[in-house]
């Protein structure tokens, strides 16, 4: 029972097919909203579904230079490791799979398709993917900082006394002493999230890795066919994984005391933070340099969650 | 269930590469023009990819000059199936103004399969459009007698 109990939530809800449902949908959502900013029509909602049936519909060329296993396995990881990552996020009150310290899980979860697409990318054995390759690294550094920040913050804050990473704690925390954004002292973390965000997902402004006008994708620019759509849906997965992060480590008081109504109002509050953080940015900024990249996160943005850190640890 | 999802999205989600053969510009004009605001090629799923490895479409504008003869070649055999040609403006086409010169080595078609040829000097938008349009249906077609 227990084990057919964990299948569903790692293959159905909340892994696999939700977090791919969820993720099609926000990236809909987000390049409509996108076309209609810019005075257009806009491709349909269900354009990225469409998007990933094509791609697994063309062929696969591989690559002389590249190193087969490697290029092939790359994608693959990066799409597993995302629907793990869904389990260990509470969606308001419901939650999957728990643990002592899960914060900690996510934070080396969701670097790991950062590093299968430097692997993927660096095993196709391209010019245009090394550039890339570095690039992506530059950013994985540059946003690292400032999440770690805020995760710590956020520990101290439910912790009191102590570091509390169980996200859990955090979602019972806030739902008996209010949402975590309501407190004046966490709105710098807050806003240092919502930068983090798309850095991480790769949107404009900070898509220096993947450019696709400068280094034509950079490290996807030889993959073709289904591991292209893999890694492409890794991109929107990463979108509901990363809003549903800022969910529930700022919304996450909210509760509605079924299962159903919670996933639907936090599906709702992810597409609002998407629209906040990724489509309004991607629709008025142009791409950063990557040095002007680095330096704005570990200022201005690392700077904004060291402020709130400062704040909660003398007792605000 | 899947194969056939697969057959359909073939011609919903058609990305383009552009490759210019020496063309006067004209085109490759009028081609970003479909993508503004104004025409919106977005609506019917066409986006500009920046490789050859995830295009669906190539455009090619232009007389195919000599020394972009081959790198023509090598692009389209870059390209995953299924893939379209479609050539834009006279010049792939006839070789227009350009044609008998000692630098042109076209038309287009002595090298590949054109599936659409819009043709003009330089054609209008909605003209492009309607033969990317075409080039998408054709593109179903295609996916249809691969997957047989
Ligand atoms: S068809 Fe006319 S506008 Fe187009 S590239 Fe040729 S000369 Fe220029």
């Amino acid at each position: 029972m227990i084990i057919l109990q964990y299948l569903f939530y790692i293959l159905i809800f909340p892994g696999a097919l939700f977090t791919i449902a969820a993720g099609l949908l926000l990236a809909g959502i987000d390049r409509k909203v996108i076309a209609h900013m810019q005075k257009r029509i806009g491709p349909p909602v269900a354009q990225p579904v469409y998007d990933f049936f094509k791609l697994l519909g063309k062929e696969t060329i591989i690559p002389a230079t590249a190193n087969r296993a490697a290029y092939l396995i790359a994608p693959v990881v990066s799409f597993v490791s995302l629907c793990i990552v869904m389990l260990f996020i509470p969606i308001l009150g419901f939650r999957a799979i728990g643990g002592a310290a899960d914060m900690i899980v996510i934070l080396y979860l969701i670097t790991i398709p950062g590093a299968a697409l430097i692997v993927g990318g660096a095993a196709s054995g391209s010019p245009f993917a090394g550039i890339g390759i570095s690039r992506e690294m530059v950013t994985m550094m540059a946003y690292e900082l400032p999440l770690v920040i805020i995760l710590l913050t956020v520990a101290k804050k439910v912790g009191g006394d102590m570091l509390i990473f169980d996200l859990g704690i955090v979602s019972a925390y806030q739902a008996q002493a209010g949402s975590l954004i309501t407190e004046w002292s966490m709105i710098p973390a807050a806003v240092a999230m919502l930068l983090v965000i798309p850095a991480e997902i790769g949107t404009q402004p900070f898509d220096v890795a993947e450019a696709e006008n400068e280094i034509c994708e950079g490290p996807l620019v030889e993959y073709s066919g289904s591991p292209l759509a893999l890694f492409k849906l890794s991109i929107n997965m990463k979108m509901i994984i990363m809003t549903g992060l800022f969910t529930a480590l700022f919304f996450g008081g909210i509760r509605t005391g079924f299962v159903i109504t919670d996933l639907i109002v936090f599906v709702l509050i992810s597409t609002a933070v998407m629209l906040v953080c990724i489509t309004t940015t991607h629709a008025i900024t142009a791409r950063l340099k990557i040095e002007h990249l680095f330096k704005f996160y570990w200022t201005v943005v690392a700077g904004l969650a060291l402020v709130s850190a400062v704040l909660v640890w003398i007792g605000l | 269930m899947i194969k056939k999802m697969i057959n359909k999205s073939a011609s919903k989600s058609p990305w383009l590469f552009h490759i210019n053969t020496g063309s006067c510009n004209g085109c490759d004009i009028e081609i970003v023009a479909c993508l503004t605001p104004r025409y919106d090629a977005e609506r019917f799923g066409f986006k500009l990819a920046g490789s050859p490895r995830h295009a669906d479409i190539l455009v090619v504008s232009g007389p195919i000059t000599v020394q972009s003869r081959d790198r023509l070649i090598r692009t389209i055999e870059q390209t995953p199936d299924p893939k379209c040609v479609v050539s834009v403006g006279s010049c792939p086409k006839s070789g227009n103004v350009f044609k008998g010169s000692y630098g042109i080595d076209g038309p287009l078609d002595k090298y590949v399969h054109v599936d659409v040829s819009v043709a003009g000097c330089t054609p209008k938008p909605e003209a492009i459009m309607e033969g990317l349009y075409k080039a998408a249906q054709i593109l179903e077609k295609k996916r249809e007698a691969m997957s047989k």
